[in-house]
């Protein structure tokens, strides 16, 4: 399949076969997107040389993901409680539904040793410590790290952490704690002050931006080179996002996410109507993304990197996410859900960490999905480079986890298409 | 006129399985593979480096 977009005077084509991505001029960008051009001999011959070096037009792989028993990340819901009340927690502003409480060393433990056991030959695995909050809990988080570094060792395995965290209990000590054990932290900040204090409010229903942004900043000096990922998530509120993206750069922070909201509160929810908005935004901040680097003033923002030259495997390109397979979430009382969307819905529990059980029923449907069961994702461009978008929106917007969202899709086809304009522009010597 | 920019190095269809879950590392509401690079090139890369 060849998808051709424009940008301004700049015309792109992505072969979804090869993987690989052109700059054309007008004319032939129109031809190859099916329009009545006539070409002439030297530029037919060109598109003949390509697609005769299999860069355009080329098969499609059919490649279908390999079965696999072994466990390799698991998502701890280390506390169902939160110190803030943001409106749009997908997570019941941390309970989950249900009473609030905290994970137990007992339970993180048995999570960990269940990991270690169905991880097979795998050499590494990965953990979330996700809430709620779990700083509320770092006394549990700590443990858990230390006798999951000390039973992997013995396996001659190793464990990356990853922590999510608002940011409100971090000091000094945390923050050597973080530096020193997680490979990854993603700290909760939505970006201007008054787009923040709007839906990220304390227990008391004030905002919380100005009792984080200090506390993050410190962290993210201290950091050094190591990752970390400054999150903020957008709503139909603050629809000119780019500017909370760009914001939060000038803030210091190099390592950016901003997402769209995933809720049905009216006020918030991001609607079909409000795509055309969205699509500009991401476009007028990839031109900032773009310039700022030309600037030397360049920062990371995560949808806008796309690797075709050697990102992951096609195996793993057609794999979908991998949650209830490969990945799954536990929550304070060890049971088991194929991700944190799903928790606390008994629909979907999976098992419990004491009884190292796994449905296999539940199982089976995520283990079969992959991108060809997605019947709509069969005419998309993005597909290979998506991998068949997020199973829990799916089912939590149309009830199944093979149908995808459609707004969920049109965003991403967008940002996949700025971080192609992002690569070319790189490549082509501009930044 | 039609140039390449950028086409994989190999059309791999490895599945080692050693790459990272999705959705693990950067965000928690969109999962894409797209901005992921190959787990084990990346690491072979840094060992490399480190010697």
């Amino acid at each position: 399949m060849i998808h051709v977009f424009q940008y301004h005077d700049d015309y792109y084509v992505y072969d979804t076969g090869s993987g690989s991505l052109h700059i054309a001029d007008e004319r032939t960008a129109k031809y190859l997107g099916g329009e009545p051009v006539c070409l002439t001999d030297e530029e037919l011959a060109e598109i003949a040389a390509l697609k005769a070096e299999g860069l355009l037009d080329a098969p499609e792989t059919d490649a279908r993901p390999i079965k696999r028993e072994e466990i390799k990340a698991l998502c701890l819901h280390i506390c169902h409680d939160c110190n803030l009340r943001c409106k749009y927690c997908f997570a019941d502003e941390g309970a989950y539904h249900a009473a609030r409480e905290m994970m137990s060393f007992e339970t993180a433990k048995a999570a960990i040793d269940f990991l270690l056991e169905k991880s097979g030959k795998r050499k590494v695995l990965e953990v979330d410590f996700f809430g709620g909050e779990p700083l509320m809990n770092l006394n549990v988080v700590k443990r858990t790290v230390y006798y999951a570094k000390e039973e992997a060792a013995k396996r001659g395995k190793r464990f990356l952490f990853t922590t999510t965290t608002n940011g409100l209990l971090l000091d000094d000590e945390t923050i050597r704690f973080f530096n020193e054990e997680m490979e990854n932290v993603v700290l909760s900040l939505d970006g201007r002050k008054e787009v923040h204090d709007e839906v990220r409010k304390t227990v008391n229903g004030k905002g919380s931006f100005d009792a984080v942004i200090e506390k993050i900043k410190k962290f993210v000096r201290a950091r050094g080179d190591k990752h970390y990922y400054v999150r903020g998530t957008f709503t139909a509120k603050n629809l000119d996002f780019s500017k909370d993206v760009l914001f939060l750069a000038d803030q210091g922070f190099d390592s950016l996410s901003v997402e769209p909201v995933v809720t049905e509160i009216p006020d918030l929810e991001i609607k079909e109507e409000h795509l055309p908005v969205i699509e500009q935004e991401y476009d007028a901040l990839c031109d900032a993304y773009i310039e700022r680097e030309k600037e030397g003033k360049g920062f990371n923002f995560f949808h806008f990197n796309v690797d075709l030259e050697g990102g992951p495997c096609l195996e793993k390109r057609v794999s979908a996410c991998g949650a209830g397979n490969e990945y799954f979430s536990v929550v304070p009382s060890g049971d088991i859900y194929p991700c944190h969307q799903f928790a606390g819905d008994p629909k979907w529990k999976m098992g419990n960490v004491f009884e190292g059980t796994l449905d296999p029923a539940i199982r089976g449907k995520f283990a079969n999905s992959c991108l060809f069961t997605r019947e709509k994702c069969k005419d998309c461009f993005a597909k290979f480079i998506c991998s068949g978008g997020c199973s829990a929106n799916n089912y939590h917007f149309n009830g199944d986890i093979e149908k995808p969202y459609e707004i969920t899709c049109a965003m991403m086809k967008k940002r996949v298409e700025c971080a192609m304009r992002v690569l070319a522009a790189r490549k082509s010597k501009e930044i | 006129m039609i140039k390449t920019i950028a086409k994989p190095r190999e059309k791999k269809i490895t599945g080692c399985g050693e790459c990272r879950s999705t959705c693990q590392s950067a965000c928690k509401t969109s999962c894409t593979v797209g901005n992921q690079s190959c787990e084990r090139i990346t690491r072979e890369q840094k060992i490399d480096g480190q010697k």
